[in-house]
């Protein structure tokens, strides 16, 4: 099973896909979960800006002339939350250190060179234990008091809205990136499921084909441009063979009536002589010949020519007319024939006429086996089968399956077979999907069964 | 009686005739089919015996314009062709049996018999076998010109055995011939029957004899002399 589903178009097609999808979706997080940071730096950065200029606002001069921080109320409430999580400090143009929160970041940072209108980045180990290293700008920002140096970080370097949001943006994409992923593999399929659609029908089609429907040939409208060659060199080897079995079926007609015309002649010649112990041997003779071509006529036409074997076939019926045909033959042989029929009716599918033919072959068979006097039966079994006895010498156990075989001549049988009747049998028992077996009676004799598929 | 034989393979129209003309019957052989329209026109034939494969257009043919006589004759077709298609083909045409070349000239002249005994054809007024003799219109029964009588309903089956000579009597076909569809039927009052009948012709020393085929039917057979 796992083989066939590898070997699928369909199957490889979609797993290319989905790898092809799923590398795409992979690298599209990654690089939106890039981004996603990249902006969140950008953001940081800006709300560090920001407070650096917040903070070289605050700064005034004071009456003496010396500059001061005068932080608003607000600005203080600001640097007045979680201690340790924001810093800064602010140094005028000749270095020395005019604010600073708490008080050793501004011994820190004096001890840096000071800034420039860049802006440059530091990144400090936060000594509260637990809490994220500071992520800060150095920047130099006019003021009232001249351009100061001003250093200002943040713990984590984010702060917990930005944080938030960004989170939030990511697990967003972390579950709608495999849901996108499914969909657009899903009507990936689906697509690719539609347009192998005119390769499968046709191959729906191809399945149709078979010996008794030989006209069929496969549709090459909608076909892919790759595929038509192949449908096209398709239907012209069923041209080729359909001319082939034609030609058969014309020549084995022929052959019936080239063979069969002087051999009626010949044996209405012979009829009409008046009787006598040569013309009884010649008569046997032209009997013999005449059933030799009959049977060879039909093997001939068994392999040239597929059985039609979809009608319905009514087995009770069927056996009761082949019974009743054979049964003079059988009272003038002294070997009494009896039928007995299923109850109810036995339907199998299949070729009337061909059924037929095979039960007469068992009768004639079971006829020249069989002692005088003794019944040769014929059964309608409900299983759907046919089932001849006699109660001749029966057929030895190694002879079981030979029996079948072309021209085979068991030791006992009488001299005016080919062999050719039970081989004509089992030929019309494998074109109906069933089979024809045989069997020994427990109280002596041959028991030969025709079984049609469906039966156990 | 007369027949009409339309045969164009000469040989065997020869051995036809002769085995006809042995069997007692007077033959007019003809080769093609012209010439059986005219002859058809003209003469009263009992049976018609037909060869599908003729020169001058399909025995099928000829087939078909016979539907149109009124007391059409019985039609026995002979063919080379035996597939089934061209069985059933003879047969929805019209034809009354089919005889596949080569046959056996008893068969043929078993089956022109079997035709010529249906209910009003030339052998189907008086039934004949072996010494038994029915005059189906006069219900009279004899063997060996002894008169037999027989009740109503063994003189059916005895009827209907003899028409069917030398072939089976399928037993729903008895009942069927012997039952009207208001008259009850017990399951073995045809074999009840055919017990006693059986045992009078016997004892008459008739010369056929009915044959029991179980799940079949019956088969009066005459005895070989």
């Amino acid at each position: 099973m796992s083989s066939s589903w590898s070997r699928s178009l369909q199957f490889r097609l979609a797993i290319r896909l989905a790898l092809v999808y799923l590398i795409a979706t992979l690298i599209a997080l990654a690089v939106i979960a890039y981004k996603a940071f990249d902006v969140a730096a950008a953001l940081n950065d800006r709300e560090l800006r920001l407070r650096a200029g917040d903070l070289a606002r605050s700064v005034i001069v004071d009456d003496g002339g010396a500059p001061r921080l005068a932080m608003s109320s607000k600005l203080t409430a600001d640097y007045a939350s979680p201690a340790g999580r924001d810093v800064f400090a602010i140094r005028t143009a000749e270095g020395h250190v005019l604010a600073a929160h708490p008080k050793s970041f501004g011994d820190r940072a004096a001890t840096w060179p000071l800034a420039s209108d860049e802006p440059s980045w530091f990144q400090l180990e936060n000594e509260s234990a637990g809490a994220d290293d500071f992520l800060g700008l150095n920047i130099a920002v006019p003021s009232v008091a001249g351009p100061v140096s001003i250093s200002v970080a943040q713990a984590g370097g984010q702060s917990v809205f930005v944080e938030s949001v960004v989170t939030d943006f990511l697990l967003d994409a972390a579950w709608i990136a495999p849901l996108t992923f499914i969909v657009t593999l899903g009507a990936g399929v689906l697509v690719i499921r539609s347009g192998l659609a005119p390769m499968r029908e046709a191959s729906r089609i191809a399945t149709r084909i078979g010996p008794t429907s030989t006209d069929i040939r496969l549709p090459r409208e909608n076909l892919p441009k790759e595929i038509e060659p192949l449908v096209t060199a398709m239907n012209s080897a069923l041209d080729r063979l359909d001319q082939g079995f034609a030609l058969q079926r014309r020549f084995t007609a022929n052959a019936a009536h080239e063979l069969r015309t002087p051999l009626a002649i010949l044996t209405a010649a012979l009829d009409s002589m008046p009787p006598g112990e040569d013309v009884a041997k010649l008569r046997d003779d032209a009997a013999r010949m005449n059933r030799l071509v009959e049977q060879l006529l039909r093997v001939a036409r068994l392999d040239a020519i597929a059985l039609k074997v979809s009608d319905t076939v009514d087995l009770n019926a069927a056996a009761a007319s082949v019974v009743a045909a054979m049964a003079p033959l059988a009272v003038a042989s002294r070997r009494p024939l009896a039928l007995i029929e299923a109850e109810g009716s036995v339907e199998v599918k299949g070729n009337r006429h061909a059924i037929e033919d095979a039960l007469r072959n068992l009768i004639e068979n079971a006829l020249a086996h069989s002692p005088e006097q003794a019944e040769i039966s014929v059964r309608v079994d409900r299983s759907g089968s046919l089932i001849v006895s006699d109660q001749g010498p029966g057929v030895a156990v190694e002879d079981h399956e030979r029996i079948f075989e072309r021209f085979w001549r068991g030791s006992g049988a009488k001299a005016t077979g080919a062999g050719l009747g039970l081989a004509i049998v089992r030929e019309i028992m494998k074109a109906h999907g069933g089979r024809v077996s045989v069997g020994n009676n427990p109280g002596g004799g041959a028991v030969f069964s025709l079984v049609f598929a469906g039966a156990p | 009686m007369r027949l009409l034989v339309v045969e164009d393979e000469v040989r065997i129209a020869e051995l036809v005739r002769r085995g006809l003309e042995a069997a007692g019957f007077v033959v007019d052989g003809l080769r093609f089919c012209a010439d059986a329209r005219e002859a058809l026109a003209t003469t009263a034939y009992d049976a018609i015996i037909l060869d599908l494969g003729l020169p001058d257009g399909d025995g099928m043919g000829l087939l078909s314009g016979l539907g149109s006589l009124d007391s059409r004759p019985p039609v026995l077709v002979l063919t080379a062709r035996d597939a089934v298609e061209d069985r059933v083909l003879g047969l929805d045409a019209g034809a009354d049996d089919y005889l596949v070349k080569p046959f056996a000239m008893t068969e043929l002249i078993a089956r022109t018999k079997a035709l010529l005994r249906r209910p009003g054809g030339a052998l189907g007024i008086v039934l004949k076998a072996g010494n038994i003799t029915f005059d189906s219109v006069g219900r009279d029964v004899r063997v060996a010109d002894t008169s037999l009588a027989l009740p109503r309903r063994e003189a059916a089956i005895l009827e209907q055995l003899m028409r069917r000579l030398g072939r089976v009597a399928p037993k729903v076909v008895l009942e069927d011939k012997l039952y009207g569809i208001d008259d009850e039927l017990e399951s073995n009052a045809i074999p009840v029957h055919v017990h006693h009948l059986r045992r009078k012709l016997l004892d008459a020393g008739a010369t056929a004899e009915i044959h029991t085929v179980r799940g079949v039917g019956y088969l009066l057979t005459e005895a070989k002399p």
